[in-house]
């Protein structure tokens, strides 16, 4: 899961998947500004099946977190 | 080619996606008026060619106190919207329709206001399009209506980001506008040929008979009757249709003579091959009868042998697939259209365009059975019209110089927008020509773009003409008179360039038959200059097979040294 997480993020951010590891996040790259944020969190909602809460969302930062979130999402 | 993207929502992630295209959005998104009120906006100094407004109808009502008063501030934004065309006739403005959901909660007795605000905004932009030539219709309430709200929009975007669409709302709209830049660029297709026997109705004539073929006006034959409605449409736009077929003729013209719910008739197609051979070999004939290359061909059969045949023979021709549901044929035939076809409005050439090929098809007729070349020409009655080109012919001019191929000499393609500013260069004169004769108009079909470069000396940056009128010796008439015109304004030297490519071959024809040429440079690729002596002698020696027509104004050409003498003295 972690291999197609970074796949769609490095899709929504426009960058080679090289870029990323599980531990990026928006303060490491400057393609992930606040816009991409919410390009990312669209992106991986839409290919999972799943609405990430608003309130859960300012938390969910790095990919990890994430993976973490749709690991314990049924 | 740079575009402006407007709106009163965020849209700077739609921007972001059109990757390989220079946009520019404004800083903040309620701007929109502004920025196009402001001929110093960032978006004009931008320079941009195309100039969105995508403009979102929740977001257009807001704070407002009833329908009243917003529609009135619709008008406002038209005069804007038109004011700033009309000061920046060289950049088109395409103006999105307007998705205004009801107020959610609403007993049912009161009405949904909101529809008059869309149907306002509808009428203010019909109305800006009809009168400014440079207004389009960008039409995202059809948009909606396709794939839904749930689809196209987003709360939490909204919420998170003042982004209104869906990421996936946000690609279909990309989409859209690069398709919208593309076809100003690419030249579309121009000929779209159709197999008969179960594409364009159910089953074999050749078998079922005219009785048993499956074309109706409702029921399961008007899947066929409806396909055949959008093909005459299409053929409207004009694009050319024809017909390769396995069949007998025979058959064939018991269909379109005696079927009542045909709704092409045979006079809807330019061309028709309707035999035994492999269709790859049909199609390259009929490209030739057309004079049109074999790559502006789109081909729908619903054979996926004959298909892959053609695909296999003439890679270059496009050949969709068929859909496996003929339900889908309509919807089929849009992705067609649009892929291949679309275009941003269509020229009256265009709307022409079916009939002057019928007309071409007598022509060639009358030149078989011509004693001879001279006799055919002779009797033609040709009237050649040529003037320097105003602002209605830009369009035209633009279009010819996308799409022309074979008569080309230099393949120059430009924009009506880099037209328009060659108008106005010192020393860069832009002509065009339209061709009559007994047959009819041929339309504007001929464009050159001469430039001064040196006191003396004149070039040939463009000359080109449309492959319908090839081979009357027009191009001699036309380059004759345009060197009488450069001698009267004192220009004793011209040079013309070739630059071949892989389809200019009658271009190359026509500059070897032009005398008294001196190669001064063989440029890469095979790039040559010729240059001329135009004191004394024209380059050309075949004229006299046509009348050519210079107006009034046209007069004034000859008289006026216009630019030309007027620049470097």
């Amino acid at each position: 899961m972690g291999e197609r997480l970074i796949a769609i993020v490095a899709a929504a951010l426009r960058v080679p998947k090289s870029t990323l590891t599980l531990e990026t996040g928006p303060d490491d790259l400057q393609a992930w500004d606040s816009l991409a944020q919410i390009n990312v969190v669209s992106e991986i909602e839409a290919e999972f099946g799943v609405s990430i809460p608003i309130e859960q969302v300012a938390d969910i930062r790095h990919i990890r977190d994430f993976l973490r979130y749709l690991e314990k999402t049924p | 080619m740079k575009c402006a993207l407007l709106s009163n929502v965020n849209v700077e992630s739609i921007a972001r996606q059109m990757e390989h295209r220079e946009v520019y959005i404004a800083q903040g998104y309620g701007a929109w008026t502004q920025e196009l009120a402001d001929p110093t906006s960032g978006t004009f100094s931008f320079g941009p060619s195309s100039v969105f407004l995508v403009i979102d109808g929740t977001e257009l009502l807001r704070g407002q106190q009833g329908l009243a008063p917003t529609l009135a501030e619709v008008d406002a934004h038209f005069a804007w919207i038109e004011r700033a065309a009309e000061r920046s006739p060289g950049i088109k403005f395409f103006v999105s329709t307007i998705d205004v959901p009801a107020r959610a909660l609403r007993p049912l007795k009161e009405e949904h206001v909101e529809r008059y605000l869309e149907q306002h905004w509808h009428a203010g932009i019909a109305r800006a399009s009809a009168s400014h030539a440079n207004i389009y219709i960008f039409d995202l309430k059809e948009l909606v209506e396709q794939v839904g709200r749930s689809f196209l929009y987003s709360s939490k975007r909204w919420y998170l980001g003042g982004l209104r669409f869906s990421t996936a709302g946000e690609k279909l709209i990309g989409r859209e506008l690069e398709r919208i830049l593309d076809a100003q660029l690419v030249a579309r297709k121009k000929c779209l040929l159709l197999d008969l026997d179960n594409t364009l109705w159910g089953g074999v004539i050749g078998e079922d008979g005219v009785k048993g073929i499956q074309l109706s006006e409702t029921g399961e034959g008007a899947r066929y009757r409806d396909f055949q409605l959008r093909i005459r449409e299409l053929g409207k736009m004009g694009v050319i249709l024809g017909i390769v077929s396995k069949n007998n003729e025979a058959d064939v013209f018991e269909v379109f003579e005696g079927h009542e719910h045909m709704v092409l008739r045979k006079g809807d197609f330019a061309a028709m091959k309707i035999n035994w051979s492999p269709k790859a070999q049909s199609i390259a004939e009929l490209a030739q009868d057309l004079d049109i290359g074999t790559d502006s061909i789109v081909f729908i059969d619903d054979n996926p042998v004959e298909r892959e045949a053609v695909r296999t023979a003439l890679p270059e021709v496009t050949v969709p697939e068929f859909p496996a549901d003929t339900c889908e044929l309509a919807a089929f035939f849009q992705r067609v259209y649009k892929d291949c076809f679309f275009t941003l409005e269509s020229t009256e050439e265009d709307r022409k365009r079916t009939a002057a090929y019928l007309a071409n098809a007598k022509r060639a007729a009358e030149r078989t059975a011509a004693p001879s070349i001279e006799d055919f020409l002779a009797g033609l009655g040709t009237r050649i019209f040529f003037t320097r080109a105003c602002d209605e012919d830009l369009p035209r001019a633009a279009q010819l110089t996308q799409k022309t191929n074979q008569f080309n000499l230099t393949t120059r393609r430009y924009t009506e927008q880099e037209l328009r500013a060659l108008q106005t260069t010192p020393g860069a004169e832009v002509f065009i020509a339209s061709v009559a004769d007994k047959y009819g108009d041929n339309g504007k079909v001929f464009v050159s773009i001469v430039r001064q470069e040196a006191l003396d000396t004149a070039e040939l940056d463009t000359f080109l003409m449309s492959c319908r009128v090839v081979g009357r010796f027009i191009e001699d008439q036309i380059l004759d008179q345009l060197v009488k015109q450069l001698r009267t304004n004192g220009l004793s030297r011209l040079r013309v360039q070739f630059i071949p490519t892989r389809k200019n071959a009658p271009a190359r024809a026509f500059i070897e038959r032009l005398q008294g040429g001196r190669l001064v440079s063989n440029g890469e690729s095979g790039a040559e200059t010729w240059e001329f002596d135009i004191a004394n002698a024209s380059p050309v020696t075949k004229t006299g097979y046509a009348e050519l027509v210079t107006q009034s104004n046209r007069a004034e050409l000859v008289q006026q040294p216009a630019h030309f003498s007027e620049i470097l003295s």
